[in-house]
């Protein structure tokens, strides 16, 4: 029976390495699984069918990339595990006569029962899960879905393509390393004595500043545009520093602990502190990239459920009435005149044939400009904006002049202005001078600012600041620059007429109304269009019915992927923890069978290993959790610019991702610690 | 006063599935005296390790009693066999069995830190033990820092720094060259003179001739024993070998 002898060894191979076998088949699992139902949403029809739909699998295209190279790069790690355990067994099946050839055959037997045993069950459950997450995604995109199991072909072959690459690499890998070892190396390979590590001061100390340095970044910023330019740069900060203290910083403490004598010296601190020194030289890296994992994953997952959350508050940011008008003349006289009532009449109108009424009517006459503001006066010229640099984008202003009698009728204020005087509302960042020039003009002294004004679509749609200028007369103060020219040759100054107002009816009578209004629109520009001075003319009409589809695709999308990207990660830092426990507890059976000999008592090994654990598990978890408390200012400050300003639903998500992930954290704490005491507490029953 | 009375020992071992039983020890009954230096020898498979394992209170009996200083070891409550283990006995052991995280010194620290000695006394009672046993210039080392002879050393300071009632040694030689051999039986023999009880598991017939009394262990019973009386080290290990050869040969009594 020669043909049935080499899987049979395999098939063993993988019974009797069960603890370490189970997880690594799950994660394999797991991965397949994850692939299979990023692939199938990507190409599901009946998602592509659905409004949102294919902005939706546009995203999740991106997250089947993630996947696929985390999914390689994840493997080959923790299979690097089973390898180093395994080593002494191969070794012994070589000096008793098995060729290098002959555990060739064996290890492609095993890499062929395990990759079908995780394919044929990834797919299994990845076909039963992709139901479900494509009923979720259609859940988001708030339309009806069939529970039609469908099987995508396309997506079965993409994984199976994929990993049976993946095992073929890793395959390849385990030979090589077997390959290139000796039997007697191979018998040995598991004890080679180690240096104890040596503290380095400096890289602690540099870790230590720059952390402090990231944070005080961090905390310090305050406006939104510095913040998305300085967030990239203190994540790098962050992580470089997260791995000086992991790596130098951990032995730098512990061997400032072995220094305190009267510390040192007690039952409790002496032996976890001296092996927490080898465990912090070997697992360094890997706790600060399960750190950083772990960050990465709350940030996003808070970021992206808090987008999705916020949709509808980002949607009337972005479009603060149902129908939004925004009329654009060239002359100042144009906004009192024929056109603004023609269009006025025609919406109403509309409206009325639809059964409606308008509510909410926003209506009023605004000057925008860009402006670089220098010294408290407004750069018309406009040339310096184009040459400035990044550090002075703080001072690039969205400059929008309102008069006063509008402000006072759709805010319900009484304010009143003396000639020469203003009043100001800022969005996104703070205006420090108390008066404001335009151009060569008198300064205008800045009376008050108020603390609210109405949304307009273009706030939310640029990243830089705005600012409000409410004057008395509006028609005095704009004339001088109507007709001034920037550096291109186009108008510094355009003139617009907002015109905005809720429909209470559904969706689908929004829309129809909408596309009403935009024809006679139209065809009011071209037949009106002599009559009112030709095309100075322009007009506008947004609907937020019928965006409402693109944003929830979109806002919807990075959701689903945040979440499906989060649940790889957790299960990836998770593992990870799980082996480096594992692969320990081997190296740590005689350690403690030593000192069960020199009179350590049961509670005491259990009370130390307790305490190991515990920090390697959940320093990772309190790091990221620090991180997560700096990063806040920071990310709420660039949610900000995607038009989200709800602090305290931040605060919330922030704070139920990070219980969540904790939760997960702990389960899997539970798991590996009784592993590892198996492991550890195997070695006490043997003679000395 | 005896220190150490053995009586009727018996172990009998169960294969996993309940069929065989083998009987490592049969009938072993012997004593030791305060401040004796007493060898246990046997070939393999006599149940040498298994008597010693007992004797440490890491494997129990099926039958017969082992006492220490009086009282009986099975009667120490399985919670407290680890602290009586710790203040009673020393060992040492064939393979050193240090940890390798710790610096000697902290090696040697150990049971007394389980103890929860205060450091300046732990200080204190290793000064002393470091210069006889010449270990005090590598205490800071780590034992894959130092020669095999150096960490047998180590691990005798470690059994001795508690001032056990008695020291069980298991083939304390047996991974030493000739040289550290010889050093280390030198060093056990001052112990001894100082009043330090030791009882010592070897093969070594060398390692036996050092001792003033030799047990001889075959079959599970104690069947002789040497006293050194005035012999010198030679005349001793001349006995030694020719009761092994005795042993090996016709010298059954059965």
């Amino acid at each position: 029976m020669k043909h049935s002898f080499y899987p049979k060894l395999a098939w063993t191979g993988i019974r009797k390495n069960k603890r370490l076998y189970t997880p690594y088949i799950l994660t394999c699992m797991g991965m397949v699984m994850m692939f299979y139902i990023m692939s199938f949403l990507t190409s599901s029809a009946l998602l592509t069918s659905m409004p949102g739909g294919d902005i939706m699998q546009g995203m999740l295209g991106l997250g089947v990339r993630v996947i696929g190279v985390f999914a390689l790069i994840f493997l080959f790690y923790t299979n690097s595990f089973l390898t180093r355990r395994r080593k002494k067994e191969f070794g012994l099946y070589n000096i008793l006569g098995m060729g290098k050839r002959n555990l060739a055959r064996v290890l492609m037997w095993e890499s062929l029962i395990i990759a079908a045993i995780s394919l044929g069950g990834g797919l299994v459950a990845g076909i039963v899960f992709s139901k479900f997450a494509e009923l979720g995604m259609v859940n988001i995109l708030r339309a009806e879905g069939s529970f039609v199991l469908t099987l995508e072909p396309k997506a079965i072959v993409q994984t199976l393509l994929l990993f049976a690459v993946i095992f073929f690499l890793i395959l390849l890998n385990t030979l090589r390393q077997i390959h290139l070892s000796n039997p007697i190396e191979l018998l040995h390979s598991e004890n080679t004595g180690e240096k104890p590590p040596k503290a380095n001061w400096f890289l602690a100390l540099a870790g230590a500043i720059i952390l402090g340095a990231a944070y005080y970044l961090a905390v310090s910023i305050e406006n939104p545009i510095e913040a998305m330019v300085w967030f990239f740069v203190a994540v790098i900060m962050v992580i470089i520093a997260t791995y000086l203290l992991f790596i130098a910083g951990s032995v730098a403490i512990c061997r400032l602990l072995q220094r305190k004598k009267a510390y040192y010296y007690k039952t409790n601190h002496f032996v976890s502190v001296s092996s927490m020194v080898y465990r912090m030289k070997r697992n360094g890296a890997g706790l600060a990239s399960i750190c950083i994992l772990c960050t990465m994953v709350l940030v996003m997952m808070s970021a992206t459920v808090c987008l999705y959350v916020g949709t509808e508050d980002s949607l009337r940011t972005r479009y603060p009435r149902n129908i939004n008008l925004d009329v654009s003349v060239t002359t100042l006289d144009r906004l009192e005149a024929e056109p603004v009532e023609k269009v006025r009449q025609l919406a109403s109108q509309i409206a009325r044939e639809h059964g409606q009424s308008l509510d909410n009517v926003l209506d009023y006459r605004v000057a925008a400009m860009v402006g670089y503001i220098d010294g408290g006066r407004i750069d018309v010229d406009q040339s310096s904006i184009y040459t400035f640099q990044l550090s002075a984008y703080t001072d690039v202003w969205q400059i929008f002049f309102v008069p006063l009698e509008d402000y006072n009728r759709l805010m319900g204020q009484n304010e009143t202005l003396d000639p020469g005087e203003v009043l100001l509302y800022t969005t996104k960042s703070n205006y420090e001078e108390d008066s404001i020039a335009l151009g060569d003009g008198e300064p205008m002294k800045v009376k008050k600012v108020v603390p609210d004004f109405a949304d307009n679509g273009v706030d939310a749609m640029q990243m830089i600041p705005s600012m409000y200028i409410f004057v008395p007369d509006f028609n005095k103060t704009l004339q001088p620059i109507t007709n001034v020219a920037n550096w291109r040759g186009d108008p510094v100054i355009e003139l617009h007429w907002f015109y905005g107002f809720d429909l209470d009816g559904s969706d689908e009578v929004q829309v129809q109304i909408q596309e009403e209004l935009q024809e006679s629109l139209r065809q009011l520009s071209i037949s009106g269009g002599t009559s009112w001075g030709g095309d100075d003319f322009t007009v506008s009409c947004e609907g937020v019915a019928k965006e409402r589809a693109g944003f929830y695709g979109m806002y919807g999308g990075l959701f689903f992927l945040g979440i499906l990207l989060g649940v790889v990660f957790i299960f990836a830092a998770v593992l990870i923890m799980y082996y480096k426990q594992v692969s320990e507890g081997y190296e740590d059976q005689s350690r403690f069978g030593i000192m069960q000999k020199v009179g350590m008592t049961q509670k005491d090994i259990k009370r130390s290993i307790n305490s190991q654990i515990l920090t390697v598990f959940f320093l990772p978890l309190l790091t990221a959790g620090v991180h997560l408390a700096f990063a806040f200012p920071l990310i709420q400050k660039i949610l900000v610019l995607f038009s989200l300003t709800d602090l305290n639903l931040l605060i919330l998500v922030t704070v139920c991702c990070f219980l969540i992930f904790a939760f997960f954290y702990v389960l899997v704490y539970h798991i590996t610690s009784k592993a590892y005491f198996a492991i550890v507490s195997g070695a006490k029953g043997e003679p000395a | 006063m005896s220190i150490l009375e053995v009586n009727g020992l018996k172990k009998v071992y169960t294969t996993r599935f309940g069929g065989n039983k083998v009987e490592a020890l049969k009938n072993v009954s012997f004593t030791v005296e305060q401040g004796e230096y007493v060898a246990i020898m046997g070939e393999s498979g006599s149940g040498k390790t298994t008597l010693l394992n007992i004797l440490a209170a890491l494997d129990k009996p099926t039958n017969g009693i082992v006492s220490l200083d009086g009282r009986d070891l099975s009667k120490v409550k399985e919670s407290a066999v680890s602290a009586f283990r710790r203040d009673n006995l020393g060992f040492v052991f064939q393979d050193f069995n240090l940890l390798d995280t710790f610096t000697l010194e902290d090696n040697i620290y150990l049971p007394l830190v389980l103890a929860g000695k205060h450091y300046t006394e732990m200080k204190q009672r290793l000064t002393p033990i470091a210069s006889q046993l010449g270990i005090a210039d590598i205490l800071k080392k780590y034992p894959y820092e130092v020669s095999g002879g150096q960490k047998q050393r180590a691990a005798v300071a470690r059994a001795l720094i508690t001032n056990p009632r008695l020291i069980l040694a298991d083939e304390p030689t047996g991974a030493l060259d000739s040289r550290a051999t010889d050093e280390l039986l030198r060093l056990f023999s001052e112990i001894n003179r100082k009043g330090q009880t030791i009882l010592m598991v070897t093969h070594s017939v060398k390692a036996a001739s050092h001792a003033g009394r030799v047990l001889f262990i075959k079959d599970g019973e104690v069947f002789h024993q040497i006293y050194r009386g005035n012999s010198t080290n030679e005349q001793l290990y001349q006995k030694i070998s020719d009761t092994l050869t005795m042993l090996a040969t016709g010298g059954d009594r059965r």
